[in-house]
Order: structure tokens, then C-alpha cells, then sequence
């Protein structure tokens, strides 16, 4: 698990910290409107997305998440897996699909760790409304990303840790991403 | 105690003894008040794997129903559980979910209690209390376990004092236990678990993993689709063998090798891990896989624990890999669950295979797996449906492989090496069994147990 940036960030004005809050609003966007393919476009081909099972300690003792159990462990093959699930028409979780909104805040982007890249910590928080008769669900995390610079100048997902702010899920299942 | 309503039970009774299974009993207020006051005041329940606390000190905390649970390993070593209530004044001693902690006090008048349970502090013994005149603190424990008890590592608990041996209660089903959970002398380790919840009746989950082969090709069918698990397609899911045997029963699928450790390659097991399955198992059980050429799948422990055993594709590559899981339908109420869902792997495994299982783990089942997810979604259906005034005037059909006279479709099925009751293809008669003991469990009233008052001053009582 990434080690929590206590660095100062890049001033919000700067053009890397722009860039970065734009790929995650456009992300969210694709997210939100369902363009899986698109969205895995964005992800570099040896994508770490990483979900550890949180778990309450005493005393704050560390770590305050399960070092060997996760919600997701995923490279690329694995999540072009379940979105190409989604699309078999056998996806009953997802049918009909959830109504789903991600709202990403508190974005603060560091240089680093190697060239061309970018650390980014945000905060996510996703309401998923299922059917016309369940009560909607909240999924809130924290996101710590690394985003690498391509060739043609984009930015692409090479790293993503979430930090899910509950011990047991109040979501039936994680058939979304976060 | 709520009150009886018998005309009810006798309803339900009879219904599940022909078959028929009262729609309602999957969102039914006071009927959960009977699960809980009679068939978890009695049942073994699962709690633990001995893996998860390793060292003396460790601890787990864990619920049977309402009742907290710290279960720990104490400075000899020993596993013991304790009501995690103060003595005093009802605290939850502790509030972590795992950890290591030689005691554990309590946040409201730092009453201490060793891992062993013992009370070891009491702030102002003589001051408050007058010393063992008042309060005899000498011997004084948080309530222990009424009954724990451990077979291949997992540990069992069970709220009643005398609940009978757990090797009765298992009954024959140890020997398929033996399968998932006994790869080598060492047994499993286990990680996790993933936790969360679900709007579902816990009993849905039970009835599925203990039988229904039939779901698989249909609720599964988008696995199959993208090439994740190759075997559940409706025709060999039905040459599959449904058991069952004591207090559990399993699905199966038909190998499509002869020979024990040809069928274990099949599905992806490394010729190491063969050796010591072979070292592991008793012939009988060996002859499951190798003469009668079957492979276990998913199957439940009566009543709320389950296992999983599959074997999907996690590469590019193609290639085969198994996995296990147990899980534990943990009931909160009517009409929600909480999953509890460990990946589980055989402790002398070698650590490439660990990794490759881990990662099938993950993608099939727990709380982002792809084979879970459209189940749960069923489930949570289920359980809302069930709840309103026609579910009550609804007996579901679960008769599948019953003829009219209440007779077995086809013949059991006689070329299967395991204890119990085995047919094949498709059919309701672990569902049966598992009602069967359901409807068993809720129908009989529990044994007064005694109440007790630590650190009573002799014959104040």
C-alpha cells in the first residue's frame, strides 16, 4: 500500500495538478455513464487496482487494513474480464443497471514517484441506486493514484489504491468501480 | 421467550416435510425470533479458523447471531471464547474486530480481563467492594463458550452447555469436510475475511451452496460467457452428484479424467499438493475423485456455514486454477445478512499457487466476485418478495426429484464412493435436508440453561 503523502502538494494553480483533477472528473464521467470500454482506456497495461479489506483495530494499532485480503486485487486482464461481463446480458446484478454518481473531492497531486508521473490523493464517494424498491448505497474511500504520462502526452492510470472508509460493506456486491 | 404460535410452526412443518417451503419463511419477523432462541441457542456454529490467530495472544471477535464473542488464543496456547460483555456493567470488553492483546479492558470502569478471559484488574477492589467479601474476584472469568469445540483447524462454538459431541453433529459429513478443508496434515490457512451485507434471508444462501446445481447454468451463465469457469454449462452441470450426509451435503461435478491424481491435475493442482492429498486422504475418500470421478464443489455445514471449491481460468494462458472459500451467512436480521468470506488455501501449499488461487478467488467469489454477484442479486429479490400478505398464502414448490408418491425421480445413484445419500442430476433433496433440520431446529423448544452471577458473595443468592 502506497505510504501516505505528507508532502506538500503542487499548488492547485500549477498545470500538472489541473491535469490530474481533469483526468479524475473525466473519468468519473466515463464511469457514470457507463463507458467501461472507454474507461479501461484509460488504465496502462500493467494497471495495479487495489481495494484492501479494511479491519478495526485496538488502540489504533497499524495496520488498520488485512496486509494479505482484498475487495480487488486487479491487473488489466482481470478488469477487462468484468467489464466484459457486464456486457454478456447475463449480468443480473447489473440488469437493470444501477443508477451510480461518483463524486470526487479533495484532490491533491504530488510530482513523482518517477519521471512523468504524478501521485494523486482524492476522495470518492459513490451513490449507487439499485431497481425502484432498495434503499440507495454510499461507498465512500479514499483513492491514492499514481497516473503515468504516455507518448502522446495523456495520462493514464498505472496505480490505484482504495482506502474504503467501512469495515463491512453496505453494498450488496462491487460489480462497479471505484 | 416469545410466544408460540403453533398453528404456524405445525403449517410450516408440515409443508417442508411434503416438500413445499412456506414463501414467507424467508422475511418473517417472529420467525427469525425462533432461529435465533432455538436453532442458534443449540446449533455448532462456525466462528474461526485456527490460522486466524496463530500466536498466543491473538484474538478474533465474532458473533453467533446478537452474541459477541472474543475468540483467543490464550499464553498455553489454547483457543477459548468468552462472552465479550463486562461482568460489571455490560460493556463490549472489546470493540476491535482481530488483533493481539495479552488483556482486554474494558473502556467504562477499566475492569481487565486476560486473553484466557480471566478477571485480572478490578479498580479499587477492597475501596469499592469490600474485597472478596463483596466481590469475589478469584476466578472470575468473562462467560466462557458454552461449548467449543475444533475439527481440522476450524472452530466451532455452540451457545448450548450440552450440545453433543462435534463429531456426532457433523456426522458423515466430516468426510467431505475432510476434502476442502485437509489437503495436508497442516490444513488450511485462511485469509480475510471480506465482510458485508446484504438484504437477503441468511437461509437463502445456505439452501444454495448445499445443493442447487440447477441455478448454476442459468444465474451463471455470464462466467461462462467470457471463459472464466468452463464448467458450469447445463448439461455438465447435470452429471453432477447432490449428497448429502449428517449435517451437511455438496454439490459435485463429473470429472471428465479417470484416476485420483488425473482429476486433480484437471482442475489445476500441482503434482506437490497431489502427493500430500494423497497422504491426507483416506482411500474412500481418494476414490471420490479417482474411482468415482467426481470433484466437490460447493456444499454447506448446517446451518450457516458453506464452502466452495472451483477451478477458473485466471490468465490469458488459459490456465486452470482452484480455489477455496468458506463463508458464513451470519444473520442479522429477516431480511439482511452479513457475508463473512474467507479465501482458504492449504497451508503447505507452495506460494506461486497461493498467489494464482488468491487471484481466482477474487475474481469468482467474496464481494467483488463475478460468480457471487448475480447470486446475491437473486437473493436480495427473494427476501422482499417474501415479505408481504400473498407470500403467506404461497407454499413454493421445492419437490424437484420427487415423484408424486413422494419418491425419488431416479434411483440413487450407486457408483459414488462417499457416505450419505447421493443422486444424480438435478434435484431438491439437499435443500430437503437442509429444511428438514431447519424445520427441526425452530420446532424444538431449548433446554432451560442455567443464569449466573459472577462474584456473588456466598449465599447472597
Amino acid at each position: 500500500m502506497s505510504q501516505s503523502l505528507s508532502a506538500t502538494p503542487l499548488p492547485y494553480s500549477s498545470e500538472a495538478h489541473q491535469q490530474a483533477h481533469q483526468f479524475l472528473v473525466e473519468e468519473a464521467h466515463l464511469l457514470d455513464s457507463y463507458q467501461l470500454d472507454e474507461w479501461l482506456g484509460l488504465l496502462c497495461e500493467d494497471i495495479r487496482y487495489l481495494m484492501p479489506v479494511q479491519v478495526t483495530r485496538v488502540d489504533g494499532a497499524l495496520p488498520d487494513f488485512q496486509a494479505d485480503m482484498d475487495h480487488f486485487d486487479e491487473d488489466l486482464y482481470s478488469l477487462r474480464l468484468r467489464v466484459a461481463r457486464l456486457r454478456t446480458g447475463h449480468a443480473w446484478t447489473e440488469d437493470p443497471r444501477s443508477r451510480v454518481r461518483h463524486f470526487v473531492t479533495n484532490v491533491r497531486t504530488f510530482a513523482g514517484p518517477n519521471e512523468g508521473e504524478l501521485s494523486v490523493e482524492s476522495s470518492v464517494l459513490l451513490f449507487r441506486s439499485r431497481g425502484d424498491n432498495s434503499e440507495a448505497q454510499l461507498v465512500s474511500a479514499g483513492r491514492k493514484d499514481v497516473l503515468r504520462q504516455s507518448v502522446d502526452g495523456r495520462y493514464r492510470l498505472a496505480e490505484r489504491t482504495l482506502t474504503v472508509d467501512e469495515s463491512v460493506l453496505r453494498t450488496q456486491n462491487l460489480a462497479i468501480f471505484l | 421467550m416469545i410466544d408460540l404460535d403453533t398453528a404456524n410452526l405445525d403449517a410450516i412443518g408440515r409443508a417442508v416435510s411434503d416438500g413445499f417451503i412456506p414463501a414467507h419463511i424467508y422475511n418473517d419477523t417472529e420467525l427469525f425470533e425462533y432461529e435465533r432462541d432455538r436453532l442458534f441457542a443449540t446449533a455448532w456454529v462456525f466462528v474461526a479458523h485456527e490460522s486466524e490467530i496463530p500466536s498466543p495472544s491473538d484474538f478474533v471477535v465474532r458473533r453467533i447471531v446478537d452474541d459477541s464473542f472474543i475468540i483467543s488464543r490464550s499464553d498455553d496456547g489454547e483457543v477459548r471464547a468468552m462472552f465479550n460483555m463486562c461482568l460489571h456493567r455490560g460493556m463490549q470488553v472489546c470493540r476491535a474486530e482481530k488483533g493481539t492483546a495479552k488483556t482486554h479492558r474494558c473502556p467504562y470502569h477499566n475492569w481487565i480481563y486476560a486473553s484466557d478471559g480471566r478477571l485480572v484488574g478490578l479498580p479499587f477492589h477492597v475501596d469499592a467492594y469490600g474485597g472478596e467479601e463483596g466481590f469475589v474476584k478469584d476466578d472470575q472469568r468473562l462467560l466462557p463458550a458454552p461449548s467449543l469445540a475444533i475439527y481440522n483447524g476450524l472452530i466451532f462454538m455452540s451457545l448450548d452447555p450440552d450440545a453433543p459431541p462435534l463429531l456426532d453433529y457433523l456426522g458423515d459429513f466430516a468426510y467431505y469436510l475432510d476434502l476442502y478443508t485437509k489437503q495436508s496434515k497442516g490444513g488450511l490457512e485462511l485469509r480475510g475475511p471480506q465482510r458485508w451485507r446484504v438484504n437477503a434471508n441468511w437461509k437463502i444462501g445456505c439452501e444454495n451452496f448445499i445443493g442447487d446445481s440447477y441455478h448454476t447454468p442459468h444465474t451463471h451463465a455470464s462466467v461462462v460467457d467470457i471463459g472464466l469457469f468452463g464448467e458450469p454449462k447445463p448439461n455438465k452441470r447435470k452429471e453432477g452428484v447432490l449428497y448429502h450426509a449428517g449435517r451437511g451435503g455438496g454439490t459435485t461435478y463429473k470429472l471428465p479424467t479417470t484416476g485420483f491424481r488425473e482429476g486433480l491435475s484437471y482442475v489445476g493442482y500441482p503434482e506437490e499438493m497431489i502427493d500430500r492429498m494423497q497422504t491426507s486422504w483416506s482411500a474412500p475418500q481418494q476414490d471420490l475423485i479417482g474411482s468415482s470421478g467426481f470433484m466437490h464443489s460447493a456444499a454447506t455445514l448446517f446451518p450457516n456455514l458453506s464452502l466452495v471449491h472451483n477451478w477458473p481460468q485466471v490468465d490469458d494462458s488459459g490456465t486452470v486454477t482452484p480455489f477455496i472459500s468458506l463463508r458464513l451467512w451470519h444473520p442479522i436480521s429477516e431480511s439482511e445478512t452479513e457475508v463473512l468470506s474467507w479465501f482458504a488455501v492449504d497451508s503447505a501449499a507452495p506460494e506461486d499457487f497461493k498467489e494464482r488461487s488468491y487471484k481466482a478467488y477474487l475474481m469468482c467469489f467474496g464481494s467483488s466476485g463475478m460468480f457471487e454477484q448475480d447470486d446475491i442479486e437473486n437473493w436480495a429479490s427473494i427476501t422482499t418478495t417474501a415479505k408481504g400478505t400473498m407470500a403467506r398464502r404461497l407454499l413454493l414448490n421445492g419437490r424437484m426429484g420427487l415423484d408424486r408418491d413422494n419418491q425419488p425421480l431416479v434411483a440413487q445413484y450407486d457408483d459414488f464412493s462417499g457416505p450419505g445419500v447421493a443422486f444424480q442430476g438435478y434435484g431438491e433433496h439437499n435443500q430437503r435436508h437442509w429444511l428438514g433440520m431447519w424445520n427441526e431446529a425452530i420446532q424444538t423448544e431449548p433446554r432451560p440453561v442455567a443464569v449466573v452471577a459472577p462474584g456473588a458473595p456466598e449465599g447472597s443468592l
